[in-house]
């Protein structure tokens, strides 16, 4: 090993502790780097394996019911490669022992394998067999949920005949890769399931005899970017049979969420790794010009033996190298067991064949490379100031740094004579190193930032749950029937047992048009003065339904370029199915999908039909008695598609939130600390380092550890406070972009904050600051003050 | 015995060095000319600010006269690149500090191969050791060593590189009487036996009863310039 070599690692050695901390700040940064591209690519490639073993459809479209031969007649456009009709219901299940309701939907797979369109992967057991009629593959999820497998029989409520069901196998398929309920945004795989039965049994059982109310197509690879053309065309040609949605696969549910997912991950992967190694760049930067001015002897030295500039710039350059180096292995290695680890928790909510982590050279390459370029960058300034070095100045002590009165001092005036010695001296070794105190305050800015973008996402979270689930929706049950029903039927639940209050709702399926805007989406009826079904103002207040005009969300208004008054047209896919005209009588808030409300007569009248209902929310009395008999009694009900208890859901995914909050939060305050603490022991290390002498003089003068340490507190609790404070609106401002990418149709994250966010990202970065301030305490304790005192400089 | 030859090998004509600073500029040097022959032992004796060391970086090329000429046998210093001068002290100057400058992260030995790596005819480590006595110090860092013996590491380190040029800038100023003996005698010994060229600086004038000629410098101007037919040992100076 060349001796230079050996200095600088003897060197490094030397700041050990310090070098460490900067490694780890780059480490914390390639880590997030490499463990989100690392998800990113596992998700993306599991998706394209998924979708192609799957043979994932381009475009799904919904109707009340089709003739087969009519479903033929979509293969005259041109682009569409291949079709499948299928029968799709939603339908209860009942399993023994279990009174709650679990909602299934019911989906016809050909009686033969094939490979259709929408296929699936079985995971346990068979395909059909001619043994039995009543066959069933149940989703793999709902069957470890409920403990269910092949051999075992299951009763399901379809077209209202209690049908028993023979599990022959489980599985999963690309289409549901984020398989979630009616009005839910998380998977719940024990209150809901897919079951696939055979086609000629679902005819059989639905009365769908050479019909289907579903196709899926694919499309020509040329014929992609034509897809919604394409769809408009089909939705014309198949006008007469009821079209409810057409969906393209970037509108599909489980696509959308799969899609926004990755997209998101993909963004952020290059936002936060980005924030976390431009602070290991400022530090590095504060500790390798110290470094290096500290040298300046050895550097003239150096130079005077016949060591080449360049020499001496490489030799200072490669502190940061190594610097960069370590953190980027560290953050390999580290991002690799988050990667493995972020796949495990996206196999919870999304449901893979395959998805396994993988190992990317090509991201750890970047990663690398990555790191060390920033290290290097962190560094440049030191060793260009030992490259501009003359060895003849080298070798005379660097002249002592301007003395006189800060900016401060002169705008405090005579307030700043009132200052104690040790506030003044702080505040002018603050203004005197600008860099160093501008590069404290930007790192526990970002640090503040990151604390309180995090807890603001997490309040983002919990505030989406309460107004989505407790101030819109406040029902306990939601009943939905096959079919529309007149205003009877709700009396009659409204006497089922425990029973406390009922609501109609009328579900109308419907595209809005304005101009060239089109959405398919839906529009709810409630009743004057609903309490079950509230939208919101942007004011915060409940907005009461008018007699006529549409309330939208806001999402929907701004897809469809419409403002409170604007008129639009509405075409209903139910009744006369005429196309009307309507006015936007108030903008509602929503962060769930694109819904719309109006007063249930004006919308009956709308769609040209008397006053009709699809939903019918409950609220319970609360005993839990009387819930197991409203079960009971629903159950035996017919006419009833599905049963939701909205408890349950909540209760689910307050679970699944909070559970990964915890560890959001735990890591997010772990990186963010890494900053603070890194950053603070960093800036007061070379403070302190520099200011021996000092210290020094002190302690001689007979000042305790404690009071100079308390010096050294005073200008790292400046820094850190003032960074603090502008991390705050840092930290809105990231909540706000990350918002905005990753809003979407189906779930958008409302920017909120409570006052705790604030104050615990002020509490937490103080606790930093002491627990960095021990590090500074301890080595002043260490201190020789009489070697301090002999210091040349 | 001295082992001065005709052959010259360092040329001062009319050296000025002017430091600017701010408003003012300082005239370090102010016409300084003199030649040094192969094989001498020179001192260059004056009071703090007489502008010795500026001198000494001049000629050790770590450092540019302002005007003048400053040549190196045929090499013109004054208005080599930086490059060239690097090469110069790599090549042909070794330098010895007052306060020796040892790397303190190296070992006695380390502090030698570091000068050894980038030279292209270096002495033997082990060989210069034993030439300065500290053979059994060898693995020992810079702060377990004497100021004495660390000085003769950096006398050490000067001479491994085989230069021809020897620059000591106040060697013994930060030793003791009897230490600093001793590296004057190391010094005398590579003039004498090596053929070293040796310039010492110094603000001691009896430290130039050893050398063969002194240069006398006062505010920046050459005030005498003595031979010496006689110099005397260094056990024999007394300061």
């Amino acid at each position: 090993m060349k001796t230079l070599t050996r200095k600088l690692f003897r060197e490094l050695y030397g700041s050990i502790g310090l070098l460490l901390l900067i490694a780890s700040i780059i480490a914390v940064g390639v880590t997030c780097f490499v463990a989100m591209q690392s998800a990113y690519h596992n998700l993306e490639q599991a998706r394209l394996r998924y979708y192609r073993d799957c043979r994932m459809a381009d475009f799904w479209i919904d109707l009340k019911k089709v003739p087969l031969t009519e479903v033929q007649v979509l293969q005259s456009i041109p682009g569409i490669a291949e079709l499948r009709s299928r029968i799709r219901f939603m339908a209860t299940i009942d399993l023994e022992g279990t009174l709650e309701p679990i909602n299934g939907l019911v989906m016809s797979l050909p009686d033969q394998r094939k490979a259709v369109l929408n296929n699936i992967v079985l995971r346990q057991g068979d395909y059909f067999t001619d043994r039995r009629q009543n066959e069933v593959i149940i989703s793999e999820k709902f069957a470890t949920a409920r403990d269910l497998s092949p051999g075992q029989t299951i009763h399901v409520l379809l077209n209202n005949r209690r049908q028993e069901l023979f599990i022959v196998g489980t599985a999963i398929s690309s289409e549901f890769t984020y398989l979630v309920g009616p009005g839910s945004f998380v998977p719940d795989p024990e209150h809901f399931g897919v079951l696939y039965i055979k086609r000629s049994f679902a005819e059989d059982v639905f009365d769908f005899q050479g019909a289907a109310n579903e196709v899926v197509g694919s499309l020509t690879t040329d014929a992609r970017d034509r897809v919604d053309e394409i769809l408009s065309r089909a939705e014309m040609m198949l006008d007469t049979y009821g079209v409810f949605a057409t969906t393209p696969l970037e509108l599909q549910q489980s696509n959308q969420f799969l899609s926004n997912e990755i997209r998101g991950l993909g963004e952020i992967a290059t936002v936060i790794p980005g924030i976390f190694l431009i602070v290991a760049a400022l530090v590095l930067n504060v500790l390798i010009t110290r470094m290096a001015r500290r040298q300046r002897v050895v550097v003239g030295t150096l130079k005077a033996i016949g060591y080449s500039d360049f020499h001496v710039f490489i030799h200072f350059l490669m502190y940061g190298c190594i610097v960069g180096v370590v953190g980027g292995v560290l953050g390999s290695l580290l991002g690799y067991l988050f990667a493995t680890g972020m796949t495990a928790v996206y196999q919870w909510f999304f449901e893979f064949p395959d998805l396994r982590s993988d190992f990317y050279w090509y991201t750890h390459a970047v990663a690398m490379t990555v790191s060390v370029l920033c290290a290097v960058l962190g560094s440049l300034r030191g060793a260009l100031a030992m490259l501009r070095l003359k060895p003849a100045e080298a070798m005379r002590p660097e002249p002592p740094k301007q003395g006189g009165k800060i900016l401060l001092e002169r705008l405090l005036g005579r307030t700043w004579n009132q200052l104690s010695a040790g506030w003044r001296m702080a505040l002018r070794s603050l203004f005197r190193h600008p860099f160093r105190t501008g590069t404290g305050i930007f790192a526990a800015m970002i640090g503040a930032g990151l604390l309180v973008s995090g807890f603001m996402m997490t309040e983002a979270q919990d505030y989406l749950l309460e107004f989505q689930f407790y101030r819109t929706a406040r029902s306990d049950i939601d009943v939905t029937f096959e079919s529309e029903k007149s205003i009877e039927a709700l009396a009659e639940v409204q006497a089922m047992p425990g029973v406390d209050h009922a609501e109609p709702l009328l579900n109308v399926a419907a595209t809005f048009v304005n101009g060239p805007y089109r959405r398919k989406s839906g529009v709810t009826g409630l009743v004057p003065a609903a309490l079950l079904t509230v939208p919101y103002g942007a004011d915060g207040l409940p907005i009461q339904i008018p007699d006529s005009g549409i309330v939208m969300t806001r999402r929907l208004a701004e897809i469809l370029q419409l403002k409170v008054g604007d008129r639009f047209t509405l075409i209903p896919v139910k009744g006369e199915r005429r196309p009307v005209v309507a006015t936007v009588a108030r903008i509602a808030d929503s962060y769930m999908g694109l819904a719309a409300y109006a007063d249930i007569h004006y919308l009956s009248g709308l769609v040209g039909e008397s006053l009709a209902i699809s939903r019918a929310q409950l609220t319970m009395d609360g005993n839990p008695r009387h819930l197991n008999a409203l079960y009971r009694e629903l159950k035996r009900t017919p006419g009833i598609e599905s049963v939701q208890s909205r408890t349950a859901m909540i209760e689910q995914l307050m679970e699944t939130l909070l559970q990964n909050q915890f560890i959001f939060i735990g890591v997010l305050t772990l990186f963010s600390g890494i900053i603070f603490f890194g950053s603070i022991v960093n800036v007061s290390m070379v403070s302190l380092a520099e200011r021996q002498r000092e210290v020094g003089t002190f302690l001689a003068l007979g000042y305790t550890q404690t009071q100079i340490g308390g010096m050294f507190l005073r200008e790292s609790m400046v820094t850190n406070l003032i960074g603090s404070l502008l991390g705050l609106p840092v930290g809105w401002l990231l909540t706000w972009l990350t918002a905005v990418s990753y809003n979407n149709d189906l779930i958008r994250l409302p920017v909120v904050s409570e006052p705790w966010v604030w104050w615990t990202t002020l509490v937490l970065a103080v606790a930093f600051a002491l627990l960095a301030q021990l590090v500074v305490q301890w080595t002043l304790y260490r201190m020789d003050y009489l070697e301090a005192l002999k210091v040349k400089e | 015995m001295s082992a001065t030859s005709d052959e010259l090998l360092l040329d001062l004509q009319d050296v000025w060095r002017t430091f600017d600073m701010g408003e003012v500029s300082v005239e370090v040097l102010r016409g300084i000319s003199f030649d040094v022959r192969r094989g001498e032992f020179l001192a260059i004796v004056g009071p703090s600010g007489s502008g010795k060391s500026t001198i000494l970086n001049l000629i050790g090329g770590l450092d540019l006269p302002t005007s003048g000429k400053l040549h190196y046998g045929d090499q013109d210093l004054a208005s080599a690149s930086r490059s060239r001068l690097t090469k110069y002290r790599r090549d042909e100057v070794g330098f010895v500090f007052q306060f020796y400058n040892l790397v303190p992260n190296l070992t006695a030995r380390e502090n030698i191969l570091m000068a050894t790596e980038i030279s292209e005819n270096p002495q033997d480590v082990d060989e210069v050791l034993e030439l300065v006595g500290l053979t059994d110090r060898a693995s020992h860092f810079p702060s377990q060593l004497s100021g004495g013996e660390q000085q003769r590491i950096a006398i050490a380190r000067a001479v491994a590189k085989n230069p021809k040029l020897l620059l000591c800038d106040e060697p013994t100023g930060a030793l003791d009487f009897e230490t600093g003996k001793l590296v004057l005698r190391v010094l005398v010994d590579l003039n004498q036996q090596l053929g070293k060229t040796v310039i010492v600086i110094t603000h001691n004038s009896a430290l130039a009863a050893v050398a063969d000629r002194v240069i006398y410098l006062r505010s920046g101007e050459i005030s005498e310039v003595a031979a010496n037919e006689t110099p005397v040992a260094p056990e024999e100076v007394v300061w």
